[in-house]
């Protein structure tokens, strides 16, 4: 009896809350905070099974280091190409890896907002149902043996981010955020699924991972070009749930959700699907370098694009906002790296598993900082951090624990989100021997690193330290209860530590399922000196603690005023431009309302008049014509009689005439 | 024995003075009369060819469409009493509820 | 132990008794409604037992047959079986009459005529579905307008007459060139056969030897009747004036039944009879092109919809183009998913339009810039037009989505990356769905209309509603319960002989 035949309980205990709050809570959740505790013991327990699973399959202790299981779905047999659809488990130690995160994480969530929704009232009920559907679906997703399932469980998710980032559905903004969020993402989805259709039949009818990854390549139907584009495809349903540039305009308004839904959303859920997808395709992907290329190149321009657009953003949710984006940039960044250099060399380096390790490190912090803020703006009841400011004297463990997440995001040793992105960087370095575009995204990579620490320390500095600016909200102000710092200090814990996972054996235990995918192994020593004999781990050290100096002097000591950057009309554009997200919204609303809506009434008036007015135009024309032609019923009976005496005359004479009658 | 001839030619003229009464006279009452005219033309082809040719059928034809005639005037003569009482004239030319 | 039970011929007569009994003893709207849920709910429950009865190892192509001759010299004959493309809609049409009375429930006006018109219509559309008689087909076809009319007529819209008479007028052209294929069918098939027959299947058994420009012609005008009701753009304009001006339960029909007649009639009648013409390039091409084009210009109208209802009409033109583009790929996986998707779109619209019904009811309008954040005001509703959007814009585990899914598949199978074009209504259809949404039940309380005495739904209009969600989540979640009825009949057409 092994844990990871009980895998398949994993979503179902999720569900399972979802069904019984979601339908029975009206009348059983009165009192109990509308069925959060239901919430919170369904996510425990199916916590704990993935954990038991993560620890069989990551040590070994399943023969063979994969559980499969799988379930004919539909089965379409056809005369050249039978199609058939399964649902079952796959887990491999990717998936093991992504079990931890999510369903840890999201437990911790639930937790925390038993605290933080604690005044919703009725509404809570609907959060704790959709919020369990949420969690439910993404170990689904990543639980999901084959392509078609993690499909329809990555549009569930969507759907619930849909439900949950306008949960507040009457406030008009949160309305409009989820649908963009919904709208956005399902532009990825066409692409994912047209992947999907390319792979369908290319893989001939069956979409396992299983039968994929084993697959002769050679005999892909369309050939290596048609790959490149299947694979393009997926990457492109990836670049839509991940919120990579251009498709990455929803995530900053999608903070119109609950901070909590926020924290999962960016932490351990939908945005991390993305990244799980391009990680779960690679034995695919490596056959195709040029999406590979595509993958590091769109990474690298969001990381560095987001974080440009978090430098001077004055909302605290929008600046975590940003930063995810531009960490999701770097696990891209690191995936499509690693990706090209195997796919031109056949040796694998550190991208692959650096771009994994980041995902995890990047759920524990960024989990951290958003409940961080949460309790912040729990506490203040604004998101504006002008508004803010000294409350580390107030908010003691909150301003703590937010700063082991800055410094840890920020890439200083030890902490773990040095050891990944330091790792990140020296792949994308080493891939610049193959492609000299990859030195271009190692210098994109190392501004970002500069920018991160920036900002996460502007964030701090402007959050805690500094006089009060608002004393309204500052008098007011108070640390969270137990029931939410709890939780962050387990991911204060894990954001500090996760980074030694390196030295457990990560990387050797995250690689993907190529056969000659041989990862480096060396021991604690061995990774110690590899990192630090290169001057690339300097670099980055360097430009995170400038960065961190800066906004020190900007925001702590205030020895550079703030304002130098909006002083000549220059500099202020520069400023509105970085502010109007490189006029992404703009250009959003204007593909929607102009391009799309507008065809749209074209086409209605279209209908209206043309087609319509053609069918209506034959009514009329009939209508016409029997009133022309009934003139010629006068109504007098004698004129008719003389109509039928003349037409019988006729009819004889002509029969006289013609000879017929005699 | 007259000649066939005779009551045909009898036959045509009166059908033709009773077609063109029923064109051009305006009161209901002498159209009517002109239908009458052109039946008892037709009822005198009917006499004249039973004779000529020696067949009953002729005549048996007569004496129904002599019948008819009598009920088709009794319907007739009610209908424009009805029109007399709705519409205070038997003027044909007044009569075009049937126009468009 | 249905052996010697004549159960096709019992599906058409209890509704027909059912419908006289109404129109006799339904002296009060109380007794008539009862009488018309008791009847067709007889119905649903035969056709439900036929459900379970029909045997999916089945050698024979048609179940259940009941084959006696009526006119034998003109070689009509009362010739009814099912197969696994007409089940689907058999059982559709009784739950969807079923659930329509039961959801009109507070028609008040001349009741006992409307509850006798929804029976007539049940049994013009069973039969219509269980016909293998073209003369037999062609009565039930046009047994279905009238009632049909007369819903709309009486009980419609201020602009029912004009919607009504288009309705009729158009749709009875299209039945005439029909008619007029099917005479030149039974005219030319007949010498064939030796014996003048109206049979469906014996005059498919001919049709190969037809000559390819005869074949070509009857092919179009059968096809053209059966666009029409569809419909398929450009021969679409009756639909949503008829929708919007019917009233709900006319609309669920309607969109339910009636259009699925005429993509049943594409399947039954023109692939199958021209099946080597039907894998003729051109032909594909031909029926992938006016599928896709209603597929897309139908969600580009949707979007510029005001009203709810109109909206969703448009998106029913929308839905039916998956269909015929499944038709289109002639492979087992398009013409199972366009079956599929004939069961399930009949399943969603039905909801949609009781959820358009519900707004007409409780908020007096339909008209979306008039509505706004009705949600708080009507949970239940919101929840169903949600789940009923959801469903409709092709979300997983919800019914659409396989259909959805597998034409599109199958259209990549055949037709490559043209695919891109049918797909991106896949955004159009989630951005109208979703914006209507955030117009009418989300954002800010409207003050445009008064919403003092904006309710919930009634129990009655809550239980159709819960059934149709029920099974949209079951054969979203189980698909193969269907698909395994489906996949035998559509083999032999995707077939290439």
């Amino acid at each position: 009896m092994y844990w990871s035949e009980l895998a398949w309980l994993i979503p179902i205990f999720p569900l399972i809350a979802f069904v019984v709050i979601g339908f029975l809570g009206n009348k059983l959740f009165k009192k109990a905070e509308g069925g959060g505790y239901v919430a919170i013991a369904m996510a425990a327990v199916s916590c704990f099974i993935s954990l038991m699973v993560a620890y069989e399959i990551l040590s070994g202790g399943y023969p063979g280091e994969l559980f499969k299981q799988s379930l004919l779905w539909i089965n379409v047999p056809g005369q050249d190409l039978s199609f058939t659809f399964n649902v079952g488990i796959y887990i491999d130690t990717l998936t093991a890896l992504m079990l931890i995160v999510v369903s840890f994480i999201s437990t911790l969530v639930v937790i925390y907002s038993v605290g933080y929704m604690h005044e919703e009232g009725e509404k809570k009920r609907r959060y704790y149902a959709i919020i369990s559907l949420f969690i439910g679906v993404m170990l689904g997703l990543v639980l999901a043996s084959n392509y078609l399932q993690m499909f329809i469980f990555w549009e569930l998710v969507g759907l619930c981010s849909y439900l949950l980032i306008g949960f507040w559905y009457t406030k008009p903004s949160a309305a409009s955020a989820a649908k963009k969020a919904f709208l956005v993402t399902r532009v990825g989805d066409i692409m994912f699924m047209l992947g999907l259709f390319i792979f369908f039949v290319g893989f001939g009818g069956n979409l396992d991972y299983e039968h994929i990854f084993n697959y002769n390549f050679e005999d892909f139907v369309g050939g290596n070009s048609m790959l490149t584009l299947g694979t393009f495809f997926i990457f492109g349903g990836a670049v839509g749930k991940s919120a990579q540039f251009p498709l990455h305009d929803w995530l900053p308004d999608a903070m119109e959700g609950p901070t909590t839904v926020s924290a999962l959303i960016h932490a351990a859920t939908m945005v991390k699907a993305g990244v799980y997808l391009v990680a779960r395709s690679y034995p695919v992907m490596v056959e195709t370098p040029d999406t590979m290329l595509i993958v590091a190149i769109v990474g690298g321009i969001t990381a560095l694009m987001a974080a440009t657009m978090a430098l001077n953003n004055p909302n605290i949710k929008r600046v975590l906002a940003y930063s995810t984006i531009s960490q999701l940039g770097y696990m891209f960044l690191a995936l499509g790296t690693g990706g090209y250099f195997f796919a031109l060399t056949q040796e694998a380096n550190a991208g692959y598993t650096s771009g994994m390790f980041h995902l995890m490190n990047h759920a524990f912090f960024k989990a951290l900082l958003f409940l961080s803020a949460g309790a912040v703006i729990h506490a203040v009841h604004t998101e504006d951090m002008r508004l803010m400011g000294g409350l580390s004297k107030k908010l003691k463990i909150t301003s703590l624990v937010m700063l082991i997440g800055c410094i840890s995001i920020a890439g200083i040793p030890p902490l773990s989100g040095f050891w990944s992105k330091d790792e990140i960087l020296a792949s994308v370095w080493e891939t610049g021997a193959e492609n000299p575009i990859f030195y271009l995204l190692y210098i994109m990579g190392i501004l970002t690193a500069f920018m991160t620490a920036f900002y996460m320390f502007r964030l701090w500095f402007m959050t805690f330290k500094g006089e009060p600016r608002d004393h309204h909200a500052y008098d007011h102000a108070h640390e969270a209860p137990k029931v939410m710092w709890v939780p962050l200090a387990i991911l204060a814990v894990l954001a500090f530590g996760s980074g030694f996972a390196l030295f457990m054996g990560f990387g050797e235990a995250i690689v993907p399922n190529i056969e000659h995918w041989h990862a480096h192994s060396e021991d604690v020593a061995g990774i110690l000196t590899t990192i630090f004999s290169e001057w690339q781990t300097y670099l980055s050290i360097i430009a995170a603690a400038l960065g961190i100096y800066l906004a020190y002097l900007m925001y702590m000591k205030k020895s550079i005023n703030p304002d130098v950057f909006v002083a000549t009309p220059g500099r202020k554009r520069v400023y509105d431009f970085l502010l109007a997200r490189y006029g992404f919204t703009a250009g959003y609303d204007w593909i929607g309302l102009k391009v799309v809506y507008g065809l749209s009434l074209v086409v209605d008036w279209f209908d209206r008049k043309v087609i319509d007015g053609i069918v209506n135009g034959f009514a009329t024309i009939t209508v016409r014509l029997g009133n022309v032609l009934r003139k010629g019923q006068t109504g007098f009976v004698q004129t008719y009689a003389g109509v039928v005496l003349a037409g019988v005359s006729l009819i004889v004479i002509l029969l006289f005439l013609l000879g017929g009658l005699i | 024995m007259i000649a066939i001839e005779y009551f045909l030619g009898l036959s045509a003229i009166l059908f033709a003075i009773g077609a063109m009464g029923v064109l051009v006279k305006k009161n209901a009452i002498v159209v009517l009369m002109c239908i009458e005219l052109m039946l008892n033309a037709a009822n005198i082809n009917f006499v004249a060819f039973s004779a000529y040719y020696g067949d009953l059928t002729g005549q048996v034809f007569a004496l129904v469409s002599i019948a008819i005639a009598a009920a088709e005037v009794a319907v007739g003569l009610a209908i424009i009493m009805n029109l007399y009482k709705t519409r205070d004239t038997i003027g044909l030319d007044e009569i075009s509820l049937l126009r468009w | 132990m249905l052996e010697n039970v004549p159960i096709l011929s019992l599906l058409l007569i209890v509704p027909f008794i059912g419908a006289m009994v109404t129109l006799l003893l339904g002296t009060s709207p109380k007794a008539s409604k009862y009488l018309a849920l008791a009847f067709s709910g007889i119905t649903l429950a035969l056709s439900v037992l036929l459900l379970f009865n029909f045997s999916l190892s089945s050698t024979e192509a048609f179940q259940f047959r009941e084959n006696y001759v009526w006119i034998q010299q003109l070689g009509i004959s009362y010739n009814l079986a099912v197969d696994g493309i007409s089940l689907p809609m058999v059982f559709l049409s009784a739950l969807l009459v079923f659930l329509s009375i039961l959801f009109s429930w507070d028609v008040e006006e001349r009741t006992r005529t409307y509850m006798g018109l929804m029976l007539i219509l049940e049994v013009g559309v069973l039969g219509v579905f269980m016909a293998l008689d073209y003369f037999l087909f062609y009565v039930f076809w046009e047994v279905v307008l009238i009632p049909m009319y007369f819903l709309i007529a009486i009980w419609g819209g201020p602009s029912r007459a004009y919607a009504s008479i288009k309705f009729f007028i158009y749709t009875h052209i299209a039945s005439l060139v029909m008619l007029l294929g099917i005479f030149a069918l039974y005219f030319t098939a007949s010498p064939l056969l030796g014996s003048p027959s109206f049979g469906m299947e014996s005059i498919a058994s001919v049709a190969g030897s037809f000559g390819h420009d005869l074949a070509l012609i009857v092919f179009s005008a059968l096809l053209f009747g059966f666009i029409v009701k569809m419909p398929m753009v450009p021969f679409h304009t009756w639909l949503p004036d008829a929708h919007v001006q019917a009233p709900t339960a006319g609309s669920v029909l309607l969109a339910g039944l009636l259009l699925k007649m005429g993509s049943y009639g594409v399947i039954r009648v023109c692939i199958t009879t021209f099946n080597d013409l039907s894998h003729e390039a051109t032909i594909m091409v031909a029926l992938a092109v006016i599928g896709v084009v209603s597929i897309i210009y139908g969600a580009f109208a949707c979007l510029a919809q005001t009203d709810l209802k109109k909206m969703v009409a448009y998106s029913s033109i929308s839905h039916m183009g998956i269909v015929l583009l499944g038709i289109a790929t002639m492979t087992e996986l398009g013409l199972a998913a366009a079956v599929f998707q004939m069961f399930s779109h009949g399943l969603i619209t039905a909801v949609l339009f009781m959820t358009c019904g519900m707004f007409q009811h409780k908020a007096g309008t339909r008209e979306i810039p008039l509505l706004g954040g009705l949600a708080p005001k009507m949970p239940i509703v919101a929840t169903i037009m949600m789940i009923g959007f959801m469903a409709s814009l092709g979300l997983p585990g919800l019914v659409g989505f396989i259909a959805e899914f597998s034409v599109f598949t199958a259209t990549y199978n055949i037709f490559d990356l043209w695919v891109l074009i049918p797909v991106m209504s896949v955004a159009i259809t989630a951005a109208y769905y979703i914006w209507a949404m955030q117009r009418t039940i989300f954002g800010d309380l409207t003050t445009k209309i008064d919403t003092k005495h904006i309710h919930d739904s009634y129990w009655f209009e809550t239980m159709p509603l819960a059934v149709l969600i029920g099974l949209i989540a079951l054969f979203g979640i189980f698909p193969s319960l269907l698909m395994d009825i489906i996949l035998p009949s559509v083999a032999p057409l995707a077939a290439v002989i």
